[in-house]
């Protein structure tokens, strides 16, 4: 192989590297993006109890007693999977998961509801309020 | 809007660059006749990437970074295969991509809505039955293909995406737990072993031997993802007492495998080179032929030797382009199933959806490659998006699909009915 066709081929080989390593940087970049986005979209929600606030950060989030729960309530009356907060298409649902107390969403026992800004949720002896997160309602 | 178009623009041009790089070797270092071919080939790559880049501007994600892997890799392809003894368009491998690119498309508008997805489960499952059945009825040992004019069809292919939405759909319901006797059982975990052992059956009933590791990693990722889940119930024991029986099926397997399987197993290719040894040995003489800058796109000898544009393709493009350029071109596809690492899902559907088809892809590649090294015995299993073959492009541009579902999800704002303001109670009524 003459000189040329190695330098064309080092070079093709060269092209090629350097557009990998630019779309693993748009991919970076695309990260920081939608990390926003779903922010904007979903996460301008919360749970508050009486002296806490418990963000929404992802679109399943986990209740319960054990340590792994996204959001997790100390509390001998709260099973340790407990209930399911999902959002879909901007709807936000709470759904239990085999809980032993069930969950009450405005004082109706349910399996799996639709919540709605204001919502009281009462899983065991915890009561939860469903409402915008405290930098959107200043705003 | 795409948030990021600086980046959207920079991507395309570098993508652009690449493919014009390699067109560029083809031009003053390929083998062809008239220059005309080159031209036809160098015009088709780029129109498909400037049209791809126009059409996903249309569907408005929020990522691209899989699109722009997706459409490098099918250019590197075309190009690879069109260059592959001769230089000339391989014109069905091109019509081939662009139902690839359709389909990762429609992959991922039948994926970005989990909830949609879910409630519909019933109907995947109806799915895999009609195709297990398709693969029953019209497919036997001695042809696994069903053929539509120039086309054929692989059957058992298209299980595969439907096994992942199997898999990604009934992680779910893995808190509804049922009392039976003294066991407290999943009934989506049943079902899906059960569909897992029908599958197994079908590919053992069609000698297809090579797909069986690609459906078991799939399950075998679908059923660690189910013992994770929720996130702290991943129990050590529980994992190992999963490989210890995988390991026992597999030494079962090995041992009860047919005789061409035993003879592929203990092999030796040197010593049998015209025999069952002649591909392996072939690719392995084409790999070192070629060296790390290859002899050049369309001069290599392996064009000549039996399904060197899909078993042995990695040997074919280690000889004509180099073992540097084949080991990137594998890098693109491990990139691609890095991305949901990179950006991660947002769901335990997609979550569980990307991890299973990135298994399956892994897995492929790995069979393909060692495969044709002689690491592992010879499979015939294709490497994706870059061997040829209808079902195999068409399912890889399906479960692509599934990817970009995973990091464009739908998140639209809930649309609530605009509630008239409230009366003040201490408002005067006259």
């Amino acid at each position: 192989m003459d000189s040329l066709n190695l330098i064309l081929c080092a070079v093709a080989a060269a092209a090629l590297d350097i557009c990998i390593l630019v779309l693993i940087i748009t991919a970076y970049r695309e990260k920081k993006s939608t990390k926003k986005n779903w922010h904007q979209v979903s996460s301008d929600m919360e749970l508050a109890e009486q002296d806490k606030t418990y963000e929404l950060g992802c679109d399943e989030v986990l209740i319960g007693r054990h340590a792994s729960a996204d959001i997790r309530l100390p509390d001998l009356s709260v099973s340790r999977y407990h209930a399911m907060l999902t959002v879909a298409n901007g709807v936000w649902t709470i759904k239990d998961i085999g809980s032993k107390s069930g969950i009450f969403v405005n004082g109706e026992l349910t399996r799996e509801a639709v919540l709605h800004e204001n919502d009281m949720i009462k899983l065991g002896n915890r009561r939860l309020l469903f409402r915008k997160r405290r930098d959107s309602r200043v705003r | 809007m795409y948030a990021n178009p600086v980046a959207y623009v920079f991507s395309c041009i570098f993508v652009l660059i690449a493919h014009f790089a390699m067109l560029s070797n083809i031009w003053f270092n390929g083998n062809y006749t008239e220059v005309r071919d080159v031209a036809v080939l160098g015009a088709a790559v780029i129109i498909l990437d400037i049209a791809y880049f126009a059409v996903i501007l249309a569907f408005k994600q929020m990522s691209y970074a899989l699109d722009f892997l997706l459409i490098l890799i099918m250019g590197m392809s075309v190009i690879f295969q069109s260059c592959f003894g001769h230089v000339k368009l391989d014109v069905k491998h091109y019509i081939t991509c662009i139902v690839c690119l359709a389909a990762c498309k429609a992959g991922y508008m039948l994926c970005r809505d989990h909830k949609l997805l879910q409630d519909k489960k019933l109907y995947i499952y109806g799915a895999i039955g009609v195709m297990v059945l398709i693969t029953l009825v019209f497919t036997s040992a001695e042809n696994m293909w069903i053929e539509i004019g120039s086309f054929t069809l692989q059957p058992s292919e298209f299980i595969k995406p439907l096994f992942v939405l199997a898999c990604a759909t009934s992680i779910a319901d893995q808190q509804k737990r049922h009392k039976i006797l003294i066991f407290n059982v999943v009934y989506e975990n049943i079902a899906l072993f059960c569909i897992m052992a029908v599958i197994c059956l079908v590919q053992v009933k069609s000698h297809d031997y090579g797909s069986l590791p690609t459906f078991l990693s799939i399950y075998a990722m679908g059923f660690l993802l189910r013992i994770c889940y929720p996130k702290a119930k991943f129990s050590k024991k529980k994992l190992f007492g999963v490989i210890a029986v995988l390991v026992v099926f597999l030494l079962i397997g090995l041992k009860y495998a047919p005789d061409y399987v035993q003879h592929r197993l203990h092999v030796d290719i040197w010593s049998d080179k015209t025999g069952d040894g002649y591909q392996q040995s072939q690719a392995l003489i084409g790999v070192a032929n070629g060296g790390w800058f290859g002899v050049g796109p369309g001069k290599g000898f392996l064009a000549n030797v039996f399904a060197y544009d899909n078993d042995i393709v990695f040997a074919t493009v280690s000889e004509e382009w180099g073992l540097l350029y084949a080991l990137m071109m594998v890098l693109v596809i491990i990139i691609i199933t890095a991305v949901p690492l990179i950006n991660p899902t947002r769901s335990y559907f997609h979550g569980s959806m990307s991890a299973c088809v990135c298994a399956a892809f892994i897995v492929q590649m790995a069979l393909n490659i060692f495969g044709s090294c002689n690491l592992i015995p010879f499979t015939g299993v294709t490497i994706p998006f870059i061997s040829t073959g209808g079902s195999s492009l068409l399912v890889s541009g399906l479960m692509i699909g599934m990817l970009m579902a995973g990091q464009s999800p739908v998140f639209k704002e809930h649309k609530q009915k605009k509630q008239e303001d409230p009366e003040p109670a201490w408002r005067w009524k006259e």
